[in-house]
């Protein structure tokens, strides 16, 4: 493990996060955008008649069968700019769970209060947001409560007015940086009355269990996952 | 503490005393009587309810509303109904309330842009002079918003701070097509079971003129009573609400037969087993009486 690599993974420790400014950055970036956009246009007709049916959710929607849509979502998931880093902390056993290409608009009122995903029960639980454009301050930009991941931390309460919660912090930042959590640890989206929709690509990890990904769950993209890594990261066996 | 039935409905045959509008929920050959409702609050130990307009948004419409609230004043009071996109709501609000009993207007339409990316300015809601009206004369607005109105709830919230908001149903926005009539008479509205309201109408919490109603189970369950499947959604309101802002309703006279008003009386039992007995209070009737007003 690299000198800075061990650094990280002692922030990640104590804190539960780390921010990686510029993980993606020049002409990938361009290209995530490009890709990005022109996926949430094209399903944001089908997410707002599902809106008007009752079956989905009007304040935020994600890119339907997102690693289908173009390679480029399927490269964040081992990007080099953090997945080491991601393999440090979970002893080289990280697995994939799901990604999350998600358009939240500009509403009053966070779409996502301050929570924690999982139990301590639960094997480790990692996120990874990849902001894709820029997310300013109060702008829907995420935010955490550091050191709320470890298992005596707290107890924390569900405060409604989301800059009422001690010791949090927020992470607005360009775009291309990429905020990995612990997901443990308590988090939430603050508010974005500014009229910006954030965009992001959220990606989910846990560390490995057996059977935790179904086989063949993310068979679609085995023509992408050449390497044995790649193969155990998805689940898609040797 | 007071136990107040926070949403109720009475109705009668439609005749020249009391017109009302039929439709498959409410035939015509259909009645719920006031008296009815009494008895059943009598034999639970209910003390008032709040009677919701069933039959019509005209003013006419709500003769039988008005007669009940006139013969039994102190137990209940009322909310009456108004057509979203009325011209001018003024006359028709001021007409209804004016010492009749009736506080407020049931609304289920906003009439905004459909799109949550869509400029929101609130002033070209269709539903923008109800609001502004009833906050000018403190009236309160109950909220059975469909789905495709959801996003546009806090836009309101914040243009009338001082307006009372009483959010129907365990704050579910039926979806357009998802409404039907079950094999018991009663509504009922498809819903999936990871709630839309979860990201819209309980973030609403953050408003604490809003508060929410904990009702309607029959109409979303996919279980018989007590309706466990949806114990998760009672435990996240009451985590982001809490029981000073939650209120407890049966939705008579729909649960009248199955399950039973008594049944109905202890759903916060069966799905909140843990509440404080000062919250068990607040949700079956504190709230409702701060909340509505009650006289003493």
């Amino acid at each position: 493990m690299s000198k800075s690599i061990e650094s990280q993974r002692t922030q990640w420790e104590e804190d539960g996060y780390l921010v990686f400014d510029n993980a993606i950055q020049g002409e990938e970036l361009a290209r995530l955008q490009r890709a990005f956009d022109y996926w949430a246009d094209q399903c944001k007709s089908d997410w707002l008649m599902r809106v008007e049916a009752g079956e989905a959710v009007s304040t935020f929607y994600d890119i339907p069968g997102v690693f289908e849509k173009d390679e480029i979502f399927v490269d964040l998931v081992d990007h080099p700019s953090y997945y080491p880093t991601l393999k440090a902390v979970t002893d080289g056993e990280v697995i994939f769970m799901s990604p999350q290409a998600r358009t939240v608009p500009a509403w009053p009122v966070t779409y996502s209060g301050w929570h924690p995903d999982v139990p301590h029960t639960h094997p480790l639980h990692i996120k990874v947001q990849v902001y894709v454009n820029d997310v300013d301050p109060r702008c829907g930009e995420f935010a955490f409560v550091p050191g709320s991941h470890k298992p005596d931390a707290g107890p924390y309460s569900k405060v409604n007015r989301l800059e009422s919660m001690p010791s949090h912090k927020t992470f607005p930042g360009g775009a291309g940086t990429a905020i990995m959590f612990n997901s443990y640890g308590w988090h939430a989206a603050m508010d974005n009355p500014t009229g910006t929709p954030r965009k992001s690509v959220i990606l989910i990890y846990e560390k490995y269990t057996p059977n935790r990904v179904p086989s063949g769950a993310h068979a679609s993209i085995a023509h992408y996952c050449t390497t044995p890594e790649r193969r155990r990261l998805f689940s898609l066996g040797e | 503490m007071p136990r107040i039935d926070s949403h109720v409905h009475v109705f009668a045959k439609p005749s020249a005393e009391f017109p009302r509008e039929t439709d498959a929920l409410a035939p015509a050959e259909l009645e719920a009587p006031v008296e009815n409702l009494l008895a059943e609050m009598d034999a639970h130990r209910i003390d008032r309810a709040i009677l919701v307009q069933l039959g019509g948004e005209e003013i006419e419409h709500h003769a039988y509303l008005l007669h009940c609230l006139k013969t039994y004043p102190d137990r209940f009071l009322g909310i009456g109904t108004i057509p979203a996109d009325i011209s001018d709501p003024a006359p028709h609000m001021d007409k209804l309330c004016q010492e009749t009993g009736i506080i407020g207007f049931r609304l289920f339409s906003i009439g905004g842009p459909k799109d949550p990316f869509a400029q929101i300015d609130v002033r070209n809601f269709k539903s923008y002079r109800i609001w502004e009206h009833a906050a000018a004369q403190g009236y309160l607005i109950s909220l059975y918003a469909r789905a495709v109105d959801a996003h546009l709830i806090p836009y309101l919230l914040e243009a009338f701070p001082q307006l009372r908001i009483a959010i129907n149903h365990l704050g579910v926005c039926p979806g357009k097509g998802k409404f039907s009539i079950d094999a018991k008479g009663r509504p009922h509205v498809e819903t999936p079971m990871y709630n839309p309201a979860f990201h819209s109408t309980h973030r609403l919490a953050r408003y604490e003129n809003v508060m929410l109603q904990l009702s309607g189970q029959y109409a979303f369950s996919a279980e018989a009573y007590p309706y466990r499947d949806l114990t998760g959604w009672h435990q996240h309101i009451m985590g982001i609400y809490g029981a000073a802002r939650l209120m407890w309703a049966s939705d008579f006279p729909w649960i009248q037969k199955d399950p039973g008003y008594g049944q109905l009386k202890n759903i916060i039992k069966e799905l909140l087993p843990n509440l404080s007995d000062d919250e068990y209070d607040d949700i079956m009737g504190g709230t409702a009486a701060r909340f509505f007003q009650f006289a003493d």
